[in-house]
């Protein structure tokens, strides 16, 4: 109940400071706050913004989830989002769910690229993740601007995909999948033994090792894992969102699961509704742009409000 | 100097302190008594002015200095570091100066500590232990309180330890010495206070009471606690040193001596084994989840409902006090942490999937090497685990016992002793000689990593000491 109210806390919090901040700038910051809210749930339009944002941000909240439970430092959501992306469009010829599946195992194997760099040479994943990210950024760029550049060759970008998702009552069916996708997590975490395993490598790996669990392949698993999530939200964002890959196509998605796996104190449901606040964050902080002429960056400053106040709360209660 | 008067103190629904006054003089060393829980740590811990009390007053003249039963140290840096970390302000300095006056405290507290630039992380328990006293001592206390000092010391260490708690009540300094070994605090103490369920019961000078006294005082009921030396059991062909079916082999030795090594070595040798980690806090138990989620980290399947169900049984035959199977395993004390990890190591090795209900004869010239070849173990004996993990041995447990109170300590040496009984091989691995005698059929010192021949108990007790000390 406690863990709830701090989060519901540092929220609020990173809502009221963006928009006392625009004070310093001469905006009311009551104004900018009407401005927040309309353009986040003040509508339908204005919802569904909303819910398009918060579905892969849920899915990389949710591989963020995974990743910190086991211990291990996963920061290459942006990469595995990237190349789940490629994969997808690479496989999107075979039909959605071939698509998807190509998105997960993509994103798996990126992630496994640090496991295995991490089994080899122990080079610490909290570095390679990131590496990654930027590899994975680049090959993206080659791949739009070079093979997979679009027939017209008129803009960096691909072709349409040659699959897309079904639309179920106004939004794409990816929204479905990322639910289900948080409750399967919080099904594997909390209800089968490779969950428990995974909980205590993350809580105590010493005393996990000496209970007979195999702490090295216990993570090399959550990793992948962790990975398949974060392809599997850059699958859905081709094949329900954009529906052809650009370089900007990331635009910061897996780095901001870290901020909504925070926000959610690392429960898989909880990710849900800190998904969602983050993604009406976003939206409003379009509309921000749009009419009070405010960079939408400033949701990233709302993001790193969040964790800031996370981190205060969770330094008073360790420290006490 | 310190006097306290009507003390008490109250965490939740537990009275630790129940109006407790206590005086402690300028040069006595006073021995305080109690079974686990009894509020020793926590009168101490007011005393010493890291905790308030509810009521009741304190006065205290001088420092008090506590040093914990858990280390307080920082693991990353060094022996030399740790100590300035405590006695230096902030003024700079080099990693030489640093060594030098560590050097210079060290030998100051009489106490053997060598090497101050080694890292704490590399130290063994006892070790670490010293470090603490003599952080301690360097900050010349007028009292000095310490908890358990010596749960992780040989009999030699301890024997040193007494020595400096002799030299500083000399000096002036109090000395109050917690502990569960009762012998240690008559050999050492002038005066035994005797506490249980947060009341002092017995305060008496040493030369008026006697263990039996005092035992049936910590526990509440007049009942022998002294079970003499047990008879040896029959030795079996143990030229290789494992113990066969049915059997218990102690390997006793100075902490520092490779014991960790073989224990960790055997942790990833035989994972159908199973193993009793030496620090509980750290490897034993994950503080953060539950005893019921603590219990099944061994299981095949999971699922919340079976894993409390499983908890309840297991608190109930481990006599675990717990509020139940939901609560966390951190929460609990020293003791019923370790009947945890007794638990599940025990109800492993019963359970139909391990080695113990798979008997098969047991192949010989494989196991513990012993003589010249060094822990870690030869591989060919390690191969030999792996490919006949029911050949092998059933449980490893390291300092079982460390740290528990009489009852607990009971309890972990029949639950011991009733799976040696059941049929399984156990290997202790222990720097409680007393705890090595009672339980094992065959005794084997380690000393730099090497293993001595095994032997019977009474053969033991001749050559235990000279063995441990390297000097055989």
């Amino acid at each position: 109940m406690r863990r709830v109210l701090v989060a519901v806390i540092a929220a609020v919090a990173a809502v009221l400071l963006l928009a006392f901040s625009g004070a310093l700038f001469g905006h009311s910051p009551i104004a900018l706050l009407a401005i927040l809210i309309r353009g986040s749930i003040g509508s339908r339009f204005a919802l569904e913004g909303t819910l398009l944002k918060s579905v892969p941000l849920l899915l990389t909240g949710l591989s963020v989830v995974i990743a910190f439970r086991a211990g291990v430092w996963n920061i290459g959501g942006e990469g595995q989002f990237i190349v789940g992306a490629l994969a997808a469009l690479a496989a999107a010829r075979f039909g959605v769910i071939a698509s998807l599946a190509a998105a997960i195992l993509a994103g798996a194997a990126w992630a496994s690229i640090a496991s295995l760099m991490r089994l080899w040479r122990n080079a610490p994943e909290v570095l390679t993740t990131i590496l990654l990210n930027f590899t994975a950024i680049h090959l993206l760029g080659w791949c739009v601007n070079g093979p997979l550049r679009e027939r017209a060759a008129q803009y960096p970008q691909t072709d349409l995909a040659a699959a897309a998702l079904p639309v179920v009552g106004g939004v794409h069916a990816g929204t479905l999948i990322a639910l289900a996708a948080s409750v399967f997590a919080w099904w594997m975490l909390y209800r089968t033994v490779e969950g428990l395993r995974l909980r205590a490598t993350g809580l105590n790996p010493n005393a996990a090792r000496w209970a007979g669990i195999p702490v090295r392949s216990q993570i090399v698993r959550a990793m992948a894992i962790s990975g398949g999530a974060a392809g599997l939200a850059g699958g859905i964002e081709l094949l329900g969102v954009t529906h052809r890959l650009f370089e900007r196509f990331a635009a910061g998605y897996g780095y901001s699961g870290i901020a909504v796996a925070l926000l959610a104190q690392l429960h898989p449901l909880a990710t849900i509704a800190s998904a969602a606040f983050f993604g009406a964050l976003v939206t409003g902080a379009g509309e921000l742009q749009r009419t009070a002429d405010i960079s939408a960056g400033v949701a990233t400053f709302g993001q790193a409000v969040v964790i800031l106040v996370l981190i205060v709360f969770e330094h008073v209660r360790s420290s006490r | 100097m310190i006097h306290l008067a009507h003390v008490t103190k109250t965490f939740g629904a537990t009275r630790a302190v129940d109006d407790v006054s206590l005086e402690v003089r300028p040069g006595e060393i006073v021995g305080l008594v109690g079974e686990n829980g009894a509020g020793k740590t926590t009168l101490m811990r007011i005393a010493a002015g890291e905790i308030a009390a509810d009521a009741g007053t304190l006065e205290r003249e001088g420092r008090a200095e506590l040093v914990h039963q858990h280390f307080m140290l920082v693991d990353a840096l060094t022996i030399a570091e740790n100590l300035a970390l405590t006695h230096r302000g902030f003024r700079f300095t080099t990693r030489r100066m640093i060594e030098r006056e560590a050097q210079q405290i060290i030998d100051g507290s009489g106490i053997e500590l060598r090497d101050a630039a080694r890292r704490v992380a590399e130290l063994s328990v006892g070790e670490r232990s010293k470090l603490e006293l003599i952080k301690a001592i360097a900050r010349k206390p007028a009292t000095l309180i310490l908890d358990e000092p010596t749960s992780v010391l040989t009999p030699t260490e301890s024997e040193e330890l007494f020595r400096v708690m002799r030299r500083l009540s000399a000096e002036g300094t109090a000395v109050v010495f917690i502990s569960h070994k009762l012998p240690e605090v008559l050999a050492v103490a002038e005066r035994i206070v005797v506490m249980r369920g947060g009341r002092v019961v017995v305060e008496s000078a040493t030369s008026e009471t006697n263990a039996q006294v005092l035992a049936d005082a910590m526990v509440g009921s007049p009942v022998s606690r002294f079970p003499g030396i047990p008879v040896a059991g029959q030795l079996g062909n143990r030229a290789t040193g494992q113990p066969g079916r049915g059997e218990i082999t102690a390997i006793v030795g100075v902490a520092g001596n490779g014991q960790a090594e073989l224990a960790a070595r055997l942790r990833d040798e035989l994972p159908d084994a199973g193993h009793i980690p030496e620090d509980r806090t750290r490897d034993g138990v994950i503080a953060e989840m539950t005893i019921a989620e603590n219990l099944a980290l061994k299981t095949k399947r999971w699922s919340p409902r079976d894993a409390a169900r499983h908890a309840e049984r297991m608190i109930a035959l481990y006599s675990i006090r717990a509020e139940g199977p939901l609560q966390r395993a951190g929460d609990l004390s020293g003791g019923n942490q370790q009947k945890v990890v007794l638990a599940r190591e025990l109800e492993w090795i019963k359970s139909p999937s391990s080695a113990l209900r798979a008997p098969s004869p047991r192949r010989r010239g494989e196991g513990l090497s012993t003589g010249t070849s060094r822990v870690p173990l030869s591989p060919r004996a390690g191969r030999g685990w792996r490919e006949a993990p029911g050949e092998g041995l059933h449980l490893i447990a390291a300092e079982p016992a460390r740290g528990l109170d009489i009852e607990a300590t009971r309890f972990v040496h029949e639950q011991l002793r009733a799976a040696a009984t059941a049929g399984a091989s156990i290997l202790l691995i222990t720097s409680d000689l007393d705890e090595a005698f009672e339980l094992a059929d065959a005794i084997q010192v380690i000393y730099r990593g090497q293993l001595s021949e095994p032997m019977t108990p009474a053969e033991a007790s001749q050559r235990v000491a000279s063995l441990m000390a390297g000097v055989a």
